[in-house]
């Protein structure tokens, strides 16, 4: 083997095709874990009975375990339990046609959503009460209030760590070569094992996800000035 | 897919898994050893402004911030090998152990250097100037004045990078470590009974993970015995705003994002 600094260049163009796979788990994963989070915030926050020791079970399991153990244990156990159930009730369905991206997808949103949820959660509480009580003496209703006045707030402090997440879930999508989804660091592999040049490939692997971070944290950034837009502080 | 589901491989697995739970803990013993030691080294020219030192720091961590740790373990384990041989120093004969190792050392350094970073600019200037006028070097102001009170609010971060750390080890199977991971795969391969093996890993895990929390806990509250603590859960909506700490933290954002996999 030797250093061949010309095929990092080759190595990017061949993975350069993988990157939708890539964005498609990310952005699949954050929205699903986004509702998935939210809702188990305001469980939380609201302290439903029975919702709520169910929420904090999932919270700790999903943040105490490695994301690779919710994905193996989603390939492995949900055809079963599909299988199973379609046994049961005579139903036409197999877990043979769920895509392997499919499994990706679940697992990874599973995961997504309990550290959404956090998220949520911590940027709700960092909106004072006292807001809520005044859009409810000027006569608002409790969603107008949590729409109008709350969520806007809490979107703004949450802003850094919602952009923390969806990185991190970028990062996260490279497991999904564990159940054979060609996503940048498979073809990464592939490219590599084929011209027998490992390094040259998880280098352009590496650029290609360094670039896309620092693309989402340029962009989180932008938004965060125009959501802060009020928040400028001084006179006027 | 396998085995018929059989609850008692389970518990069967989880002794099987336990022997494997030292190398876990030798890894992120480890790299936690030389990600402190890193992050020392890459925060101070980062708190004292030096220039050039200053640019390389902020690539480094953007780059290994930037970039996911399986990538990063690829990238050493093969490309280390091939640059040492440049200057022909042959590491074919390293055990894996060591570039896992050096990998998690420095992918934590780079978070560790911005716990640090964050917590040392958490502590009020004030107060090291108050030591200076009391006729403190920087060295004392520093280890009696500012490491004390940057311990305490550094934990949290802590122990989140630690569990996201123990979490990110199970990726050392990727280059043939057998850790519990591995032995996992093994073991459900073995025996094709994959659910189990899983759901036994998983276990071991949250307890680990849970254990270290709660340690830290224990230890960020004797750090901070000094300070007025509050629970802002329990009131809806509502945070302490005077409690500031913790929202420069979250601005200057060194925790591990999102999931730590």
């Amino acid at each position: 083997m030797k250093l061949d600094p010309s095929f990092i260049w080759t190595a990017l163009v061949q993975i350069l095709s993988a990157i939708p796979t890539t964005l498609y788990i990310t952005v699949v994963s954050v929205l699903i874990g986004f509702v998935i989070g939210v809702a188990v915030a305001l469980i939380r926050l609201y302290r439903v009975p029975l919702l709520h020791p169910l929420a904090v079970g999932y919270v700790t399991f999903i943040r105490g375990t490695p994301m690779l153990t919710h994905l193996l244990l989603i390939y492995f156990g949900l055809p079963v339990l599909i299988d199973g159930l379609a046994v049961h009730f005579g139903w036409s369905f197999r877990s043979v046609s769920i895509p392997m991206i499919g499994f990706a997808y679940i697992s990874f949103s599973i995961t997504a959503g309990a550290y959404m949820s956090e998220v949520v959660r911590s940027g709700l509480l960092a909106v004072d009460r006292g807001q809520l009580e005044a859009a409810h003496s000027i006569g608002m209703t409790t969603p107008q209030a949590l729409k109008r006045i709350v969520f806007p707030q809490a979107l703004a402090a949450s802003l850094p760590n919602l952009s923390n997440s969806v990185i991190g879930m970028l990062h996260g999508s490279t497991l999904a070569f564990t159940v054979s989804v060609v996503d940048i660091n498979a073809k990464a592999q592939i490219v590599a094992s084929t011209n027998w040049k490992f390094f040259e490939a998880y280098l352009a692997a590496a650029l290609i996800f360094w670039a896309l971070t620092f693309l989402i944290e340029r962009v989180t950034s932008l938004i965060e000035k125009r959501i802060n837009l009020y928040n400028r502080g001084g006179v006027a | 897919m396998g085995a018929p589901f059989d609850i008692t491989f389970v518990f069967s697995f989880l002794p099987k898994l336990l022997g494997t739970l030292g190398t876990t803990l030798l890894i992120v013993a480890c790299s936690l050893l030389t990600g402190i030691v890193v992050g020392f080294l890459v925060a101070l020219p980062r708190l004292y402004k030096i220039p050039v030192l200053k640019t390389c720091a902020e690539i480094y961590i953007s780059f290994f911030r930037g970039t996911p740790i399986l990538i990063q373990l690829f990238l050493f384990y093969y490309g280390l090998p091939e640059i040492m041989k440049l200057v022909h120093v042959d590491l074919t004969r390293t055990p894996v152990l060591v570039f896992v190792i050096l990998t998690y050392g420095l992918h934590t350094g780079a978070y560790m250097s911005e716990m640090i970073r964050a917590s040392v600019m958490a502590v009020d200037k004030g107060q090291v100037e108050a030591a200076y006028a009391t006729g403190m070097t920087g060295f004392q102001a520093f280890t009696r004045i500012v490491l004390p009170q940057a311990l305490g609010i550094a934990v949290p971060v802590f122990s989140n990078l630690v569990i996201a750390l123990l979490k990110d080890t199970s990726l050392a199977f990727t280059l043939g470590v057998m850790e519990m991971s591995g032995k996992a795969q093994t073991l459900g391969s073995l025996t094709q009974h994959f659910i189990e093996t899983y759901i036994a890993l998983a276990l071991i895990y949250l307890v680990i993970s849970f254990t270290i929390e709660k340690l830290l806990l224990v230890a960020e509250h004797h750090l901070l015995r000094h300070e007025k603590r509050n629970t802002p859960e329990k009131k809806l909506f509502k945070i302490n705003k005077s409690w500031s700490y913790r929202r420069i933290i979250a601005e200057l954002g060194p925790g591990k994002g999102g999931t730590g996999l």
